[in-house]
């Protein structure tokens, strides 16, 4: 626990506590959840989750199905608010505010914390404007900055070859691999600092799911990653640090090494040897 | 599996089979009938004066101011029903969900849906026809706007319906996709969820169209009918249902005739509408997904 103290000391971070106080390998967490609590309606989804997420790292979080790992992912956008019901409680510190904070702008929120989904999901438009539509929302671009940063979201993606001749085609066009970087592109097309990727190979084929491995490996070069698998030798091969949930409790967070080789808690290695799940 | 398990399934299979193709059959039977009827007997007055002529000449006219007044009543009709319909059902789908009047709006459409039509003509005869008249000093007021809000009137909960229903056929992980970019939720809904549900919405809207042009009885206390051509939408204006109503019950066979020209032409302006929708929306489907 030595390093503790460095990770405490480092600027931004000396406000805010350590959550979880998992060794981070000297990195400062960009995000970090306390004492998060969630409930559909009258279920209680996840427990008093503490945990921390480190920057420019890849996170996974991994656990049985329905064990709270895409609920928690999707409180780190907010994006649960759109149903009624839902209550998240506790504090999610982004760059040292509470993101759960009614007052904290969801328009800022979204811009700075992006998200892809288990299903790839274009929007009815041609392949340049589904990047560009969100860039639009929320700056004013002229014409060429904003070929421009189609171009560099669509090369961050590794898309931009396939369709740099298409770009005036519909999106719905391309196939679900391609499809599902198109998401990615849009959503690295916001710069945003945080990309949460939600089970975002399930619905692919293995060589799409390889190249978006790949693909998560650059990106975490420019890009806090959460990535929620269920799928146990992706986390073990994309992430830094691993998350063990079950029955919405976090039973374990450490380095993915760790966890993969040496678990602390006896439930994460029956889950990582394949006894229950 | 057994030989004679299998026999059994086989035979419950041909039994199922036969009976559905011969429900299939009646059904198309009787509108193969109602076509084949409609064409023989309309078949003489077939000729160019039915669509150049009016009906103000009677055996030697034609009924192309009925047409011209059908026309003008169900656009009409339709100009008020779909900005209505379209924004209301987006409301049901999109906003409602947290608001206990969704589904009370949702039911009263489907009454609205299924009221009698000729109440519906009742009703604006009464709203409308009667108070306007004081401001024309005691003249009747029948007219053509009259008779476009009644079958706007039926065609509201048709669009209302489609446009919910299309609308809740997106997926949700479309609205996540672009709320997560920080899309507010109106533009998300007229920028990208009307777009999706396009196809859908504007079959709901040819659909609607296909069930007022037939309408007769909305049209008898508020368009009224007029046997000359006329453009003015606050003159009484002819529809081709309701002088198809009219030329049935007349003794004169030559007028029957034209009655039943009349009735093949509309049925004809139906089928093509259902035609079109149909292929609107199936285009629509290869493009999803």
């Amino acid at each position: 626990m030595t390093n503790m103290n460095e990770v405490a000391s480092q600027p931004g971070f000396g406000t805010s506590p350590h959550a979880s106080g998992v060794d981070l390998g000297q990195v400062a967490p960009k995000m970090f959840a306390r004492d998060v609590n969630f409930h559909y309606n009258d279920f209680h989804a996840l427990k008093n989750i503490s945990m921390d997420v480190p920057e420019k790292k890849v996170t996974a979080i991994i656990g049985p199905s329905g064990c709270g790992k895409s609920t928690l992912l999707r409180i780190f956008n907010r994006i649960y608010a759109i149903y009624p019901g839902l209550r998240a409680s506790g504090e999610i510190i982004l760059d040292g505010e509470n993101i759960l904070d009614p007052k904290y702008s969801l328009n800022r929120l979204r811009s700075k914390v992006g998200m892809v989904f288990q299903k790839p999901v274009p929007f009815p438009m041609t392949i340049f404007e589904n990047v560009a539509y969100g860039i639009r929302h929320h700056e004013k671009l002229s014409r060429a900055d904003m070929e421009n940063r189609v171009e560099q979201a669509l090369r961050g993606a590794a898309l931009w070859d396939e369709v740099k001749d298409k770009l005036k085609n519909s999106a719905l066009g391309l196939s679900g691999g391609q499809q599902q970087r198109l998401c990615i592109a849009r959503g690295i097309a916001l710069k945003p600092e945080v990309l949460l990727l939600d089970e975002p190979t399930s619905a692919l084929d293995p060589i799409a799911t390889s190249r978006i491995e790949q693909l998560v490996e650059e990106l975490k070069k420019d890009f806090t990653i959460v990535i929620v698998t269920h799928n146990m030798q992706q986390a073990a091969r994309v992430s830094d640090m691993t998350a063990f949930m079950y029955m919405g409790e976090l039973i374990e967070f450490d380095r993915t090494e760790k966890i993969f080789t040496k678990p602390d808690k006896k439930q994460t290695e029956d889950y990582i040897t394949g006894r229950f799940g | 599996m057994s030989a004679s398990l299998y026999t059994i399934r086989r035979i419950k299979n041909v039994v199922a089979m036969a009976l559905s193709v011969f429900a299939t059959a009646i059904g198309l039977l009787f509108l193969a009938w109602i076509l084949w009827e409609t064409l023989s007997q309309g078949i003489a007055g077939l000729k160019p004066q039915l669509f150049t002529k009016i009906t103000a000449y009677r055996e030697e006219g034609g009924l192309a101011n009925a047409m011209v007044g059908s026309l003008i009543l169900n656009i009409i009709g339709i100009l008020i029903a779909t900005p209505i319909g379209v924004a209301a059902g987006t409301w049901l789908a999109e906003y409602s969900s947290r608001s206990k009047l969704g589904p009370t709006i949702r039911f009263l459409n489907d009454i609205l849906l299924s009221a009698p039509s000729i109440v519906l003509g009742l009703f604006v005869y009464t709203v409308i026809v009667l108070p306007s008249k004081w401001l024309t000093n005691g003249d009747v007021t029948f007219s053509g706007i009259a008779g476009g809000i009644a079958l706007a009137l039926i065609a509201l909960p048709v669009i209302v319906r489609t446009t919910d229903e299309m609308l809740r056929l997106v997926p949700g992980t479309l609205r996540e996709a672009a709320l997560s970019l920080g899309v507010p939720q109106w533009k998300l809904t007229m920028q990208i969820l009307v777009r999706a549900a396009r196809s859908g919405i504007v079959t709901g809207v040819l659909l609607a169209l296909a069930r007022i042009s037939g309408e007769t009885a909305p049209l008898l206390f508020t368009a009224f009918g007029n046997n000359f051509m006329t453009f003015n939408p606050i003159d009484k204006m002819p529809s081709l249902p309701q002088v198809i109503y009219e030329y049935t019950k007349d003794p004169s066979p030559d007028i029957n005739v034209l009655a039943w020209a009349g009735a093949f032409v509309l049925t004809m302006f139906v089928l093509a509408l259902s035609l079109i929708a149909r292929f609107v929306f199936s285009r629509s489907k290869v493009s999803h997904d």
